[in-house]
Parts: structure tokens; sequence; C-alpha cells
């Protein structure tokens, strides 16, 4: 077995600056858990803070200090973050600690070609995450879980990374390494907190005279075992390989949804981007691991309640129980023709349809939730461009402009077998990139919106280009525009129409009641175009319109 | 003839090709057609390098054309309209009732327009913002065969720069179809034409910018007909024989636009 770990010393601290702007980070930073410092970031460190001062001392020490609460559920919504990004890796993947991922990597050498390949693009896949590497993810091998463990919470001076080496393979030199862990470093992370405290517990084992765990093992078991207790030498003979270490995997949910609090009030798209970006790409790790692709997500805005007085009364006076049910939020559902998997795209599609939605106040929390995947095998990619990239693009093109423009105005035409002009095409809403999915949802929506007249409305996706004469115009009106009549001739702005071809009669819809008795003529206006005009057969009443304009042709 | 553009796409009308650089409809370039109103045979001028590009499975674009479109007139044309995509701006009206159409109609003569105030019309609303981003990205994307947009007259002024920009990125032809108003304004487009109708299944396209030497004479391009030949014969005679009421006079021949070629001759 080869087990991977990575540690993250600054999680809790990188979950917090995740919402923060880039102005805001270059600030000291610091976490703080009750009253106490937890975490800080390089800035607050400069400044001389340290975790586990107070948070006046810290106040005093830098002025313009950002002050964050630790937030456990916070911490544990990122570390399953990372975790789903593992999960991309190999099946195998647990929960160590709130800042520890394991990974048994063994079985998945071979396909990704080796632990130094597996190792970067375990760091590129982490990148996306707001975990900067190497820095802050500190990786480690080793072929038990709690030897790769603790050498990823130990960093020694002078070694580098503890991911390549002989230690990873071989048994030998594994003890070798962990002969020279700190003592200190088994006393925080290993021993059961409940014994004894950490700093008691450092402070007895060094006075014993005891700095690395090669001091430890030369020691009576017996004897340490009474002092330590049994999880100590147990956890010693897990870390060596002599004694089993059973784990349990983590399992994938089945539905994603994650929920970011924002540090500030987002006033803007653009900051409720900052924060969808993280959720996004959490949304893309989870979906990676269970080998799918996203088709469909909501994001879900919870907005500031408004503190306006007025309302305030008014909701005070009608009911003030139903106060909690009003909570103004936003739900924004996107969904996509061709599921992506594509973190810079899906924000892509959020940052169109954010552009022309007003939210009602400025939002405070951000929910991503997502059910609906699609399984299948990832699109190759193609060195030149093909007839398959380019409907690839096409669909891209048009769902950005549907995230725009709204569904029903991105449409395509059909061409439906009916005589009635103002029945013979219909638009459909455009879903793919190719002309297959036209001529699906062309069947799909021929048949349900006449289904009672199948025969004469089949939809006509077969043309021949050549056989069919120019008699119809290329544009139509939606409604016939009724013209004057003056002299036996129907007026168009003002100016006779001459009659040159004609009459064709179209008498059809007794089926479905929308019947029609029209005879056509082609006119030609003044200066030469050609237009469609009609003329009701039966006589129209006294005083209504006898000539109605129909289309031009084009 | 200047720099001729990479590519051209030959129209399908042999005397339009002479006259246009490159022997065809330039692509990669925006190409202005400034229409009296819509239906002077524009669609019949373009199908035959739209159906051409669809046979080599390109898709088409259309933007906020000036009415329906209908489906059985394109196929007539050779157009597949499982390969057309029509994009309408969130602006865009659909015309509804007794009321005038937008762009169907020619526009009320030159100075009506104010003084008609009871229109709600009469006042063209700013340009869409919209299809002129959505055309952008369209362009910008390299993945369609071609490109039509019906824009107004009125555009912000470096619209059209960026549009041109954009339009590098795209290999084929991009139409954009304006009203004749928009023939005074400055244009990026390397390629303006003027069509007017020149009677029953006939163009007249004058071409008011062009890389090299402005032509002086309009075409006349013979449409493919939608009349049969005894119908043409009706309409040609009754364009010859005055009308009762007064006749407007056909569209005047378009002077240059662009000055004659000065000669070196020394002062």
């Amino acid at each position: 077995m080869l087990w991977l770990a990575l540690h993250l010393p600054l999680l809790s601290l990188e979950a917090f600056c995740a919402t923060l702007s880039a102005a805001d980070r270059q600030r000291p930073v610091v976490l703080l858990d009750g009253h106490r410092v937890s975490a800080v970031n390089a800035a607050a460190a400069q400044c001389g803070i340290r975790p586990g001062l107070k948070r006046a001392t810290a106040l005093a020490l830098a002025a313009e200090l950002l002050p964050g609460q630790a937030d456990a559920a916070r911490d544990a919504a990122a570390l399953q973050a990372v975790a789903h990004v593992a999960l991309a890796f190999t099946p195998s993947v647990t929960l160590h600690d709130p800042q520890t991922v394991l990974l048994e990597v063994q079985p998945s050498l071979r396909y990704f070609g080796g632990l130094a390949a597996l190792h970067q693009r375990l760091l590129d896949a982490l990148a996306p995450l707001g975990h900067p590497v190497p820095h802050r993810v500190q990786l480690s091998a080793a072929p038990t879980a709690l030897a790769a463990a603790w050498l990823a919470h130990w960093r020694p001076r002078g070694r580098g990374c503890l991911v390549l080496g002989a230690h990873a393979t071989q048994p030998a030199a594994l003890q070798r390494l962990l002969g020279e862990l700190p003592v200190d470093l088994l006393a925080g992370a290993v021993l059961a907190p409940a014994q004894m405290q950490t700093q008691v517990r450092t402070q007895a084992l060094q006075a014993m005279g005891l700095h690395t765990l090669a001091d430890l093992r030369r020691l009576p078991r017996d004897g340490l075992a009474r002092r330590f207790g049994q999880s100590l030498l147990d956890d010693i003979d897990r870390a060596c390989g002599q004694q089993a270490d059973p784990r349990e995997w983590l399992t994938l949910p089945e539905s994603f949804e994650s929920r970011l609090e924002l540090y500030a009030r987002a006033d803007s798209s653009e900051q409720v981007l900052l924060g969808a970006a993280v959720l996004l790409a959490r949304l893309v790790a989870w979906a990676q691991a269970r080998q799918a692709r996203v088709a469909a997500f909501t994001l879900c805005m919870q907005h500031e309640r408004s503190h306006r007085p007025g309302h305030e009364a008014a909701a005070l006076a009608t009911e003030p129980s139903t106060e909690p049910s009003t909570e103004p939020r936003t739900e924004l559902r996107i969904e996509l023709a061709e599921p992506a998997l594509d973190a810079a795209h899906l924000q892509l599609l959020l940052r169109e349809r954010l552009a022309h939605c007003t939210l009602a106040a400025p939002t405070l929390e951000l929910r991503l939730h997502c059910s609906h995947l699609v399984q299948a095998g990832a699109p190759n990619g193609e060195l030149f461009p093909t007839r398959a990239s380019e409907s690839a693009g096409l669909a891209r093109l048009l769902e950005r402009l549907r995230a725009r423009l709204g569904d029903d105005h991105v449409q395509r035409l059909v061409a439906v077998a009916d005589h009635r002009p103002e029945r013979a095409s219909m638009t459909v809403p455009a879903q793919g990139g190719g002309s297959r999915a036209a001529s699906v949802s062309a069947s799909v929506s021929a048949s349900a919106s006449a289904p009672a007249s199948a025969p004469a409305s089949a939809p006509a996706s077969t043309f021949s280009s050549t056989a069919l004469p120019l008699h119809r115009p290329a544009w139509l009106l939606p409604e016939p525009l009724p013209l004057a009549e003056r002299g036996a001739l129907p007026w168009l702005q003002g100016r006779p129409l001459q009659l040159v071809s004609g009459p064709e009669r179209i008498e059809a819809g007794w089926w479905d009641g929308a019947p029609t008795a029209r005879d056509y003529f082609i006119a030609q206006a003044e200066d030469g175009s050609l237009v469609w005009l009609w003329r009701g057969r039966l006589p129209t009443l006294p005083g209504g319109a006898e000539w109605f304009l129909q289309g031009r042709f084009g | 003839m200047g720099r001729t553009p990479a590519v051209a796409l030959a129209s399908g009308f042999a005397e339009l090709d002479a006259q246009l650089p490159g022997g065809g409809w330039p692509a990669g370039v925006l190409t202005e057609l400034l229409l009296p109103h819509a239906g002077v045979g524009e669609l019949r001028l373009l199908a035959p390098v739209l159906a051409g590009l669809q046979n080599r499975q390109r898709s088409l674009m259309w933007f906020d054309p000036p009415a329906a479109p209908c489906a059985w007139a394109l196929a007539a044309l050779g157009i597949n309209v499982a390969q057309l995509v029509v994009v309408h701006s969130r602006q865009h009206v659909k015309p509804a009732g007794p009321q005038r159409p937008k762009a169907f109609l020619p526009p009320p003569p030159e100075g009506g327009e104010h003084t008609s105030g009871g229109r709600a019309f009469a006042r063209e609303p700013l340009p869409a913002a919209d299809i002129l981003w959505a055309l952008e990205h369209a362009l910008k994307s390299g993945h369609l065969g071609a490109v039509l947009a019906w824009l107004p007259a009125r555009l912000p002024a470096d619209a059209l720069r960026r549009l041109q920009l954009a339009a590098q990125a795209h290999d084929g032809p991009a139409f954009l179809l304006r009203g004749v108003q928009a023939r005074s304004q400055p244009s990026a487009a390397p390629l303006r034409l003027l069509l007017a109708s020149a009677g029953p299944d006939a163009l007249r396209v004058a071409v008011l910018k062009r890389r090299g030497p402005p032509l002086a004479q309009p075409l006349t391009l013979a449409l493919p007909p939608v009349l049969s030949a005894p119908a043409r014969m009706r309409a040609l005679a009754a364009r010859v024989r005055p009308l009762p009421v007064s006749p407007v006079p056909p569209v005047p021949p378009v002077p240059p636009v662009w000055p004659a070629p000065r000669t070196a001759t020394p002062a």
C-alpha cells in the first residue's frame, strides 16, 4: 500500500480568505476562536501576532487587523472539497483529522504514470480551490496511513517535500525517517487529548530526555504504556506497519450542497461572483469525483433583511410570526445545454445571468445546489477544429446567449406541413449545437402543438432545395396588416399595389378550429418589390378592410 | 485592385463577383447592406452564399430579423432551417395587431418623423445593446458560417469598429443590414452596398464603398424569379404604364461616395 497524506495547516484561514477581495487579503487577517487568535496570515505574523494571543493584544499590534471568526463547519466544507479533489485520483480517500486527508494511491500509480506525475496532477487539481501550493499544502507519502499523516504534519528543515524518496516504498527507510520525528509533534497530534494536556505531555517527554520517536521506541513498552496509555504504543505500531490500521472510506453524497457565508455584504454582482467561484470550484471537484458532468445547478442568494421602518412596522402590525418566512432570497437556476465540467464556463454563464438580474438587497450568504449530473465520458480534445468541436463550440455560444437573453430569444425555425402561412413555420428554443438537436426538438414540438392533425402537420425536416418553387415570401407578418382599398386596388403607404399574380386559394384548417379561406395574390409595389396579399373568399362586413398584407418577398 | 481580402466566397451572381474585391463576399470582415425596407430581394441575393456555407456544415445565425422568416420560403432558397439560429434582443418587440411592424415598411419620408409627434414609434429607441453584445460574441466564437444582423441605423460610434475587430476571428461573411439612413454615417465595414428594387425579380446594387476604385454605375442583378413568365410580363407592363397617381421617381443612380482618384498632375 502507498498512502499519500495532504495536510493543510492553514485550511481554516484560507477558507475564510476565499471570500475576501484581493485588497482585503493583503491586510493582516486573524481568525479568532473565542477570544484567542487561532490562525494568522503572513501580514499579521509580520506585525508580531502569534496564535494564542488575546484579541485585544492582536488589535493593539495591528490597527488595520481584519478579525474573522473560526468556524468548524466552514473548515469542514473546505476539507470536504479537498477530499473530493482527491477522489478524482483514487476511490480510497479518508479524512484523518480536521486538516488532513489521506489517499491510498497504490492502485492508481500505473494509470497516472508514477508517483511523481500523480503528485503533480494532485497539486494542479488543488490549485483552483484557493489553497496555494506548495507552501500551504504539505504532502507526504508512506507505506502506512499514520506514518504518511505524521510526515505530512512534520515539515523538517532542509528536506523539502516528503513525497518522493526511499521511505515511500521501503519499510527500513521509513523506520529511519520516523525515528527522527520529534516527540512534541507526537504529543500534539497523536496522543489522545483527553489523557493529558499537550504542553504537560511535551514537558513530561522532554524531562525524560526524549526528543525523537527513536528515543521513545528504545524505552520498555510496558512502562511507556503505564505512563502514556496503550494508545501511544498502538499508534507507533500502526505507523511502523506492525499493526493493522483499517480505515473507513469516504463516500460521495448523491447531490451537491454547499453554502458559503460572505464576510462582507455583497452589493455588486462581482462580489457575489467572487464567492460563487469558490462554490463552483467545489462543485466541479465533486462532479469530477463522481465522473460526471454538470447539467444544471442552482445558486441561492440569501439577502439581508430590509430594515426600512415602514416595512418593519407593517410587518409587525400584520403578523409578527410570518417575519422569518419572508427572508428575501434569490434563486438562479442555470441549465446547460451541453453538460460541462469547466468551472470557468460555469462562471461565465453565472455572470451573464447575474448581469441582468436585479437583486433585492445585499447578499449575505450563498448556497449552491446541484443534483443534475450526466454520467458520460468526457468529449475528446481535438488538435484541429473538426465538425464535432465546432458543434460543441456552437452549443457553448448558444448557451451563453440564452443565459443572457433568455431561452425564448434564441430560436430555431421549424417548417410545419400546413398551407396556412401563419402556421407553416414555428419557432422552438435553440438547444444544441448541431442539426441533430434541432431535428429532435422539431419532432417533439410539432407533435406537441398539433396532435389532432398528425398527418397534416408532420414536421418536414427533409428539404429538396431545387424542387420547391419560390412562391412563398421569406418575410411573414405575424398578423396580417389591413390595407386600404381605392379604385378596386389595395393601397400600401399611400401608393397603389399592382396585382401581378394570383389568386391562389388557401382554404384549410376546418379540422382544427381555425379555418381560413383566402385568395392570395402577389402584388408589385411602387418600387418594384413584391408583396403578398390576401382577400377573404367570403365578402367581409361593409366598412371592414378587404385586403390584407401578409408578407414580403425578401 | 488594392489589397484583396484573403478569402472571398462567390456570391452566385457573376456580375456582382466581378465588382467585389476578391471575387465574392469577403470573409472575416463586415459587409454592410443598406436597404430602403425589408423585402427588396436581399435574401435572394444572399441565399447562394448561405446555402453554400450550409452545405459545408456551417451554421447560420440571424440577429433581430425584421419579420418572422418563413421556413418554407427559406427551404425553397436552399437554406436548411435546422442549421439556422434566430436571436432576438430583449428590447425587440414582436409586432402585433394593427401597429406597424418595425423596419418592415419603408420609413416615413424625411422630416415627417418629427412633425408627426403623435406616433410613439417616431423616436427610435436606442440601439439594442443586447444584440451588439450577442453579435460580437457570435463573431468572436468563430463557430459560425455566416452571420446576418439587422441593426438600426443609429448606432454608438464605436459599435461598428468593435464588430469589425470581432469579425477578424470569424471565418465567414458577416452581413449587417441597415436602413438607408445609415448611408451618410461613417462605417468601419470595408464593403458597403446600397440595395434597391429594380422591378420585379431584379435588384439594383450600388457599391458605396469597397477596396479599390469606386464603381460609378449601379449593377442590376436578376434574382431567382418569384413570378412566372406571364406574371413577370404583366408586372413589367404595369411599371411602364403611368399610374393614376404621381409615380415616385425610380431610385436615382447613386453617385460615387468616394472621390475620384486624384491624378498626380503638377499644379
